[in-house]
C-alpha cells in the first residue's frame, strides 16, 4: 500500500520532467520558423518580386475575408483561379461569428494582410474612420485603367464612398430582395388571393389562424411567423409596405428618422393587432431565425416573412418533408393603405474590400492587386469561383447554372469563395442561377420588380460623428420601445418619450449631422 | 466502509438515492435530446418539439461530417493541444502552487496578490496579441498553449489543497534528507491525487475548448482546434450571427448536423472525467501512511 | 539602548530572514516559471490598461492616442441608466450567490452519501454532462421548453386548466429562467471540485464517528463539513471577485426588449455600446471600473476570511 503511490510519483516526476524538457525546445523549434512565418505577408512579395522577371512571376496575395461555411474550402477552386490569374493567392478564412474581433486586433497590431474583407455594411461604417484617417489605399483614381473594374456600378459604388472617395471594391447583392412567403396550398384552399395591399395581408394572416387550413379540425395554425429582428425580421419588409422611409427620410425639406413618421406607428399598430389577434407568433421578440424557420418548416404557420423571398427553396426543401402536399409561393408586391407600391432597399452590396496601407507598400503592388480583381470579374473567373468548375460542380443549362445534384462537393469546394465574388452577375458576366421551384423563378421575377419601386436610404452615404459613436446603442432605445408598443406595455405617448430620449441622448445631433452633410 | 443499517440511515440512503436519480435524469435529457436529433433527419428535427427518440433513424449527419478529413484533423489538434498543455500547464502550476504553499516562504503574499490581480485586471485582447506576436508564436501550436499556460484560479485551488497536508510530513522528510523537488514529486503530489485529477480536468477542458486563441494567433486553418469547426456551425445553424445574415449566398447547415457536431467534439472531454474519477478514491492513502 | 537592540534584533531578524531565504531557494526555483508566466502573458499586456484613459484610436497606436482623463469613466456614470444596470448586475449576481453557490456543495454531499461505487460514479458523471453544451444550446432547449407558441411548460399548464405564462418576455420571469439556467449547467460541474477535497478526508475520522454513533447527517454535519470549509472560502472569496461579470453569452442570448429593464448587465451594455462600435476606450474603461470594483471586494472578503482564521487567497 505503501510503495505504490511513491513509484507511481517517481513515473510522474520524470515523465514531467522529460516533458518539460520537451516542451522548451519543442517550443523554440516551432517559434524559430513561424517568426519568419508571420513577417512572410508583408515582407515576401517585394523581395520575391526582385528575383524573377515581373511578367511571368505569379503576383503573391494575401487575403482575408469572413468565412460563411461550416469549414475552409480545399484548394481545388483556388488552384484554378490562380492559373487563370496568373496569381500565388493565401486565404486566410476566419469565422464570421467573430469575424469583427479578428479584424480589430489584425488591424490594431498592424497586421492586415494587402486584401481585407470586411464582414457587412455595419462593419465598413466602423472603419470609415480609419480610412479617413489615411489607413487605406484610395482606389477610385485607379479604376479607370482596368476595363472590368470600371463596370461595377457607380450607383453603388458611390453609396461606399469616404467623403467623396472610393477606397473598396464591394461584393454586389440584389437590392431588394424582400416580400413574404406563403402556403399556396392553405390561400388556395381557403380562396384568398395574394395581399394585394397591407389589409388584405392580414386578412390572410386571420384566415391561415382561423379557418384550419391544413383541415386537421384543430386551432394549430398561425399566420405569420416572425422573429427578434426588426430589420431582417417581418417589421421594416411591412413598414416599408406601409410607406414608411428607408431609414430615414424627408420631412419639410429636413432629413428625419423613420420612426418620427406616422406611417412607422401605423406599422407597430398593424403588428400589435396581429398580435393580439393571435395571428402571429405571441413570442416573436424573443424567437431566434431558427425557430422561427422551424415553426414554418413544421407546417404551423402560413406566412413567412424575413430577409430574402430566395429562401423558399431551403423552406421547402424541409417543410415538404413534413407536409408533402405543401405549395409555397412569394409575394412583394403589398400596396399601403394609400394605394402606393414600395420597397425598402439595401444600398446594393453585401460586404467591400479594402486594401490596408501596411501591407499594400506601394503603387505598383496595388495595381498588381487590383489586376487580379480586375481578372476576377471577368466571366471565367466569377463562375469559378461562384459556381465551381463546369461540369464539376455545374453545368449550364439554358445559359444558366445548374448546380450539380453532389450537393456535398458543392458545399465543402466552392461555397466558401462564394460570398467573395466582386460585383454582380450583370457587371461580372457570371451565369445566373437556373431556378426550377416555380416560387423561387416568381422571386427573381419579384426581386427585378421590387427594385423598380425601391425606397434608398437617404443616409447611406452620409456621416455623423454622433452616429458612428452612439448610433447602435441609440437604436436599442427605438428597437425596445417599438416592441413594447406592439406587445402593448407603452402607449403612443410612452413611444413619443422613448423619442424624446432618443433625441436628448444624443438623436438631436444626428439629425442635425445627416442635414448638415447633406448640404 | 460500512453501510450503517440503521432505519434513518436507510431512509437517507433512499431519499437521497432518489433526488440524485430525479436530479440525474433532468441533467441528461438534453443531451439524450442533442444525440437523437443527430440521428434524424432535418425535417423530423423541424415536426417535433423536443426530440428524444427520432422516429425516422439517420446516420446522414455523422456521414456528412465524417467525409471530408476537416473534423479529423480538428480532432487530433485537439487531442494534441489538450495533452501536451494540460501536462504542461500542470507541471508549472504544481510546481508554483507548492512553492506558494509553504507557510514559511518570504514573500508569500505578496506573490500570491500578484496572481489574484491577474484575475481581476487584464489588459485586454490587444496587447496579449502584440506580446504573443513578438514572442514569434503566431502560427505555432505553442501559442494555443503558453498564453494561458497557468490559470490562476486553479493555481490558487491547487495550492490550497497542498496547504492541506499536514506540515509534519514534509518536515519528516526533510530531516530524512529529501530534496524540495523530491517532496513535492514524492509526498505531496501522490497525497494529492484527487486535486491532481480534478486540475488536470479543468486544464483539460480549457485547452479543449480553445477557440479565441486561435483564431487571433492562428492564421491557417488547417491548424485550426476542433471547437472552432463546432462553434462555427453551431453558430450558423442557430442563425445567431444577425450582422451576417442579412445575406450569405450560402445556406445554414442542417439542424441533425450540428447535433452531430456537438456529439463529436464533445464526446472526447466527457470520456476524460470517468477515466480520472478512480483518483478520487485515492485519499484513502493519507491515512494509509500516517498509520 | 532600546533602540540599540531593537537595531540588533532587526538585523538578526534580517540575517535569519536571509537564511530563510537560502534555504527556501529551489522553492524560488519552482515558482520562477509560474512567475514568469504571471509577468510575460498578464503583467505586459497590462499597459493596454491606459486606453481607458485614452482616446484611443487602433491606427494611432496607444503611444498616438489622445489622452482623455477620465471622460469616460464620466460617461458610464452619467449614463441614464447606470444605476438600473448597475443594480441589475448586483441582483444577479446576489442570486448566484444565494442560489447556485450552495447547491454544488450540497450536491457532492449528496453524491458522497451514495455508498455503491458504481452509482456514485454514475451520476457523478451524467449531472456534470450539461457543463459541456454551450449557452446557444441550452437556451434554445430553454425556449423550446418556455415558449407560448407550442412550448412544453406552457402545454402543461394549458392542459392542467391553467392559463398560458409568457416566460420568455416578461421582466418577472428573467431572474428565475436564468438562475435555473445556471443552476442545471454548472451545479454538477462545480460540485468536482467539492468532491476532491472530500476525497481527501481522513477516513479514519469517519471511523471514529461512527463508534461515536455519529449518524450521517452528523458525520456530515461535524466532519465532511469543516473539512471542505477552507475550499468553500476560497472559492467564495474568489467568486465574490466577479461580483459585475456574469456569463456575458448566457444573459445575452437571454435578453431582448421587453426584459431589459431588469435583463441589461454592464457587460450586455457594453458590448452593445462599445465593441460594437469599436469604441475600445470606453469598454476599456468599464473593464477597468469592474475590476477596481472585484479588486475592492475580494480585498475585504479576503481579510474578513482571515479574521475567521481562515487561510483566504493572498
Amino acid at each position: 500500500m505503501n510503495r505504490k503511490p511513491l513509484s507511481l510519483a517517481l513515473c510522474t516526476a520524470t515523465a514531467l520532467a522529460m516533458l518539460l524538457g520537451a516542451c522548451a525546445t519543442g517550443g523554440s523549434n516551432n517559434a524559430s520558423p513561424s517568426a519568419s512565418g508571420g513577417a512572410a505577408p508583408s515582407g515576401a512579395s517585394p523581395s520575391a518580386s526582385a528575383e524573377a522577371p515581373a511578367d511571368e512571376k505569379p503576383t503573391e496575395i494575401t487575403i482575408m475575408l469572413p468565412l460563411n461555411t461550416a469549414e475552409t474550402p480545399p484548394d481545388r477552386i483556388k488552384t484554378e483561379v490562380e492559373k487563370l490569374t496568373n496569381t500565388k493567392l493565401t486565404y486566410q478564412f476566419f469565422p464570421a461569428d467573430t469575424y469583427e474581433e479578428k479584424l480589430n486586433s489584425s488591424f490594431a497590431t498592424g497586421t492586415l494582410p494587402q486584401v481585407t474583407y470586411l464582414k457587412n455594411s455595419t462593419t465598413f461604417l466602423l472603419m470609415r474612420e480609419a480610412i479617413k484617417d489615411g489607413q487605406f489605399w484610395e482606389i477610385g483614381p485607379y479604376l479607370s485603367e482596368f476595363p472590368n473594374l470600371s463596370k461595377l456600378k457607380p450607383e453603388i459604388l458611390d453609396n461606399t464612398k469616404v467623403e467623396g472617395k472610393l477606397y473598396s471594391l464591394y461584393i454586389g447583392r440584389p437590392l431588394a430582395r424582400q416580400g413574404i412567403i406563403y402556403r399556396k396550398d392553405w390561400a388556395d384552399k381557403l380562396g384568398i388571393q395574394p395581399p394585394a395591399n397591407v389589409d388584405e395581408l392580414f386578412e390572410m394572416a386571420k384566415a391561415f389562424t382561423e379557418k384550419d387550413p391544413d383541415g386537421n379540425g384543430q386551432a394549430d395554425t398561425i399566420g405569420i411567423v416572425d422573429r427578434n429582428e426588426l430589420v431582417y425580421g417581418a417589421f421594416k419588409t411591412v413598414s416599408a409596405w406601409f410607406g414608411t422611409p428607408n431609414y430615414w427620410g424627408e420631412q419639410d425639406g429636413k432629413l428625419l428618422p423613420e420612426f418620427m413618421f406616422p406611417q412607422y406607428v401605423e406599422t407597430m399598430d398593424f403588428f400589435k393587432k396581429l398580435r393580439d389577434g393571435g395571428y402571429m407568433n405571441q413570442d416573436f421578440a424573443a424567437t431566434s431565425k431558427t425557430d422561427a424557420v422551424k415553426m414554418f418548416t413544421s407546417g404551423k404557420a402560413g406566412i413567412y416573412i424575413g430577409g430574402s423571398m430566395q429562401d423558399i427553396d431551403s423552406l421547402n426543401k424541409d417543410l415538404i418533408k413534413n407536409v408533402p402536399e405543401a405549395v409555397l409561393d412569394v409575394h412583394s408586391m403589398v400596396a399601403g393603405p394609400d394605394g402606393e407600391l414600395r420597397q425598402w432597399m439595401i444600398p446594393g452590396y453585401n460586404n467591400v474590400i479594402l486594401f490596408p496601407k501596411t501591407a499594400v507598400k506601394d503603387e505598383a503592388e496595388l495595381k498588381k492587386i487590383l489586376a487580379f480583381f480586375d481578372k476576377m470579374m471577368t466571366p471565367e473567373v466569377a463562375n469559378l469561383m461562384y459556381w465551381g468548375i463546369e461540369g464539376v460542380h455545374y453545368t449550364v443549362v439554358d445559359g444558366k447554372a445548374k448546380v450539380s445534384d453532389d450537393k456535398e462537393l458543392v458545399e465543402r469546394e466552392v461555397k466558401g469563395y462564394k460570398d467573395s465574388v466582386i460585383g454582380e452577375a450583370a457587371t461580372n458576366g457570371m451565369y445566373e442561377s437556373l431556378n426550377e421551384l416555380p416560387g423561387r423563378i416568381h422571386a427573381e421575377q419579384l426581386i427585378v420588380e421590387n427594385e423598380k419601386i425601391g425606397v434608398k436610404d437617404p443616409t447611406a452615404a452620409l456621416d455623423s460623428a454622433t452616429y458612428a459613436e452612439k448610433g447602435v446603442e441609440l437604436q436599442q432605445i427605438m428597437t425596445d420601445a417599438t416592441y413594447q408598443y406592439i406587445y402593448g406595455q407603452i402607449d403612443k405617448a410612452g413611444f413619443d418619450k422613448a423619442i424624446e430620449r432618443w433625441k436628448k441622448d444624443g438623436g438631436d445631433n444626428i439629425i442635425e449631422e445627416f442635414n448638415a452633410a447633406r448640404q | 466502509m460500512v453501510e450503517d443499517r440503521t432505519f434513518g440511515g436507510r431512509l437517507f440512503s433512499i431519499v437521497n438515492f432518489a433526488l440524485l436519480a430525479v436530479i440525474a435524469l433532468v441533467t441528461v435529457l438534453p443531451f439524450v435530446h442533442v444525440v437523437a436529433g443527430s440521428f434524424t433527419t432535418n425535417a423530423e428535427i423541424a415536426a417535433k418539439k423536443f426530440i428524444l427518440v427520432p422516429t425516422v433513424w439517420s446516420t446522414e449527419a455523422y456521414r456528412f461530417i465524417f467525409s471530408t478529413p476537416t473534423i479529423f484533423r480538428a480532432m487530433a489538434v485537439s487531442i494534441g493541444v489538450t495533452l501536451v498543455g494540460t501536462l504542461f500547464s500542470m507541471l508549472i502550476t504544481s510546481l508554483m502552487a507548492y512553492g506558494l504553499s509553504r507557510r514559511d516562504l518570504d514573500g508569500r503574499r505578496g506573490l500570491m496578490f500578484l496572481v489574484v490581480f491577474t484575475m481581476l485586471f487584464s489588459g485586454g485582447m490587444i496587447p496579449t496579441f502584440l506580446v504573443v506576436k513578438e514572442l514569434g508564436l503566431i502560427d505555432t501550436y505553442a501559442a494555443l498553449i503558453l498564453p494561458s499556460a497557468i490559470t490562476a484560479f486553479n493555481m490558487i485551488i491547487l495550492k490550497n489543497f497542498f496547504q492541506n497536508i499536514p506540515e509534519g510530513l514534509e518536515e519528516s522528510a526533510k530531516i530524512d534528507g529529501c530534496h524540495d523537488f523530491g517532496i513535492l514529486f514524492r509526498i505531496v503530489l501522490p497525497l494529492s491525487m484527487p486535486a491532481i485529477a480534478t486540475i488536470s480536468l479543468f486544464y483539460a477542458v480549457t485547452y479543449w475548448n480553445t477557440y479565441m486563441n486561435a483564431i487571433l494567433y492562428l492564421n491557417k486553418s488547417e491548424m485550426w482546434p476542433i471547437q472552432v469547426l463546432l462553434r462555427q456551425i453551431v453558430v450558423l445553424a442557430s442563425g445567431m450571427d444577425y450582422s451576417s445574415n442579412l445575406d450569405s449566398a450560402v445556406p445554414p447547415p442542417e439542424q441533425s448536423v450540428k447535433m452531430a457536431v456537438i456529439v463529436v467534439a464533445t464526446l472526447p472531454i466527457l470520456l476524460v472525467y470517468p477515466f480520472l474519477q478512480k483518483h478520487f478514491a485515492k485519499g484513502a492513502m493519507l491515512g494509509s501512511i500516517k498509520g | 539602548m532600546a533602540v540599540r537592540s531593537q537595531a540588533a534584533l532587526r538585523e538578526r531578524t534580517k540575517s535569519e530572514r536571509k537564511k530563510r531565504m537560502w534555504r527556501n531557494r529551489w522553492i524560488y526555483v519552482m515558482i520562477l516559471p509560474g512567475l514568469l508566466y504571471f509577468l510575460i502573458f498578464k503583467y505586459v499586456p497590462m499597459f493596454g490598461l491606459v486606453i481607458s484613459f485614452q482616446d484611443y484610436k487602433p491606427f494611432k497606436g496607444i503611444l498616438g492616442s489622445e489622452w482623455v482623463g477620465f471622460e469616460h469613466f464620466e460617461r458610464l456614470f452619467t449614463m441614464p441608466d447606470f444605476w438600473q444596470i448597475l443594480s441589475n448586475t448586483l441582483i444577479l449576481f446576489g442570486m448566484n450567490l444565494v442560489f447556485y453557490f450552495p447547491v454544488p456543495i450540497i450536491l457532492a454531499l449528496m453524491l458522497n452519501e451514495v455508498r455503491t461505487a458504481f452509482f456514485k460514479k454514475f451520476f457523478q458523471s451524467l449531472v456534470y454532462l450539461p457543463h459541456f453544451m454551450s449557452w446557444v444550446i441550452i437556451v434554445s432547449i430553454g425556449y423550446v421548453m418556455l415558449t407560448m407558441d407550442g412550448g412544453i411548460i406552457n402545454e402543461l399548464l394549458v392542459m392542467l386548466g391553467l392559463p398560458k405564462i409568457n416566460f420568455l418576455l416578461s421582466p418577472e420571469w428573467f431572474r428565475p429562467t436564468y438562475i435555473v439556467q445556471v443552476i442545471w449547467r454548472e451545479a454538477g460541474w462545480g460540485t468536482i471540485i467539492y468532491l476532491a477535497a472530500i476525497a481527501s478526508i481522513d477516513p479514519q475520522l469517519y471511523e471514529a464517528a461512527r463508534m461515536d454513533g455519529a449518524g450521517r447527517l452528523r458525520q456530515i454535519w461535524h466532519i465532511t463539513l469543516p473539512a471542505i470549509r477552507s475550499v468553500i472560502v476560497v472559492l467564495l472569496i474568489l467568486k465574490i471577485g466577479d461580483v459585475l461579470e456574469l456569463g456575458f453569452e448566457h444573459v445575452y442570448l437571454l435578453l431582448n426588449s421587453m426584459n431589459r429593464n431588469v435583463a441589461e448587465i454592464i457587460d450586455t451594455y457594453v458590448y452593445t455600446a462599445g465593441l460594437r462600435q469599436m469604441q475600445f476606450s470606453y469598454s476599456a474603461a468599464v473593464g477597468f471600473f469592474k475590476s477596481a470594483v472585484g479588486l475592492v471586494l475580494v480585498m475585504v472578503a479576503n481579510r474578513l476570511a482571515k479574521r475567521f482564521g481562515e487561510e483566504g487567497i493572498y
